[in-house]
């Protein structure tokens, strides 16, 4: 289980590639039925597939931490686009455990993270992360 | 018929609402979407997330949830869509946060909604946003976003 330790760790994920086909299948995932409206932009949550999955995914698999998946759950999500990004950029992501909190058998565990495009060393995406992971039944 | 303001500024490229024009308890244009396990399962598949908590059933019941639920992610996704299309596109969105306070269940209608709470010298405006199913869920909560107006 994480605890307290493991604040400050670190995760980078750098040269994530803004693939178009794959910007373009979330804006459509997320339009439904409806026509996507804006076809060839990035949608702004897409930072969840190029800041947050990476870096996620390297906490997650992380054995010193030892989150258990089953018991995951995503309970707050903040957002800040200081520039826009387009398809076919390159971004580096990095995310750090900023604080981690247990009640009543949940764990609290906060990230915030940061993509940065190295070309024009533009922060496209800041953001962080509340993880509860619930102790096993 | 009443002029869909929203539609108009969308429709007319990235021009964001002026920031003469928007006052304190100003609201979204209604804004609805009808979510499908097929949606959610396109998301999966888009977003590389294939937690199977979202794509299946019998094992989102072994953990206790009533079936499989869309991604928290997916919801904001249509949360964003709704203000960026009140905002006059998504580089007019400066930031959005909330909570995932309710799951929401394939089949279920989200229901966005958004009222302006201040606009700053620099034309920025903060809306408290959130968003609700169709079965009175409240599924985000404590909802901010901030919106780039025009001049």
């Amino acid at each position: 289980m994480p605890d307290q330790s493991h604040v400050g760790r670190r995760y980078s994920a750098p040269g994530q590639r803004i693939a178009p086909e794959s910007a373009r299948a979330v804006a459509q995932a997320i339009a439904g039925t409806d026509p996507v409206r804006e076809a060839d932009a990035v949608p702004p949550t897409f930072a969840a597939v190029y800041c947050l999955g990476p870096t996620l995914a390297q906490l997650f698999s992380d054995p010193e931490v030892g989150i258990d998946l089953a018991g995951l759950i995503h309970g707050e999500q903040s957002f800040e686009w200081p520039a826009p990004v387009h398809p076919g950029d390159v971004v580096d992501a990095t995310a750090e455990i900023t604080s981690i909190d247990t009640r009543r058998g949940m764990t609290f565990v906060r990230l915030a993270m940061e993509a940065t495009r190295p070309a024009d060393q533009a922060v496209v995406c800041r953001a962080t992360s509340l993880m509860i992971v619930r102790a096993p039944a | 018929m009443p002029r869909n303001l929203a539609h108009d500024r969308a429709g007319s490229g990235m021009t964001a609402p002026a920031a003469s024009e928007i006052a304190i308890g100003d609201s979204l244009a209604p804004f609805s979407r009808v979510v499908t396990q097929e949606q959610v399962n396109a998301y999966a598949d888009a977003s590389g997330d294939h937690n199977p908590i979202h794509v299946d059933p019998e094992f989102a019941r072994s953990v206790g949830l009533p079936g499989t639920i869309a991604h928290g992610m997916l919801e904001m996704g249509i949360l964003a869509d709704a203000i960026a299309s009140w905002a006059g596109g998504n580089a007019n969105l400066v930031s959005l946060s909330c909570r995932f306070s309710k799951p929401l269940l394939p089949g279920d209608t989200i229901i966005c909604a958004g009222t302006v709470v201040s606009v700053d010298d620099a034309g920025v405006a903060t809306l408290e946003v959130g968003a609700s199913s169709d079965r009175g869920d409240r599924l985000l909560t404590n909802g901010r976003a901030t919106v780039r107006l025009s001049r």
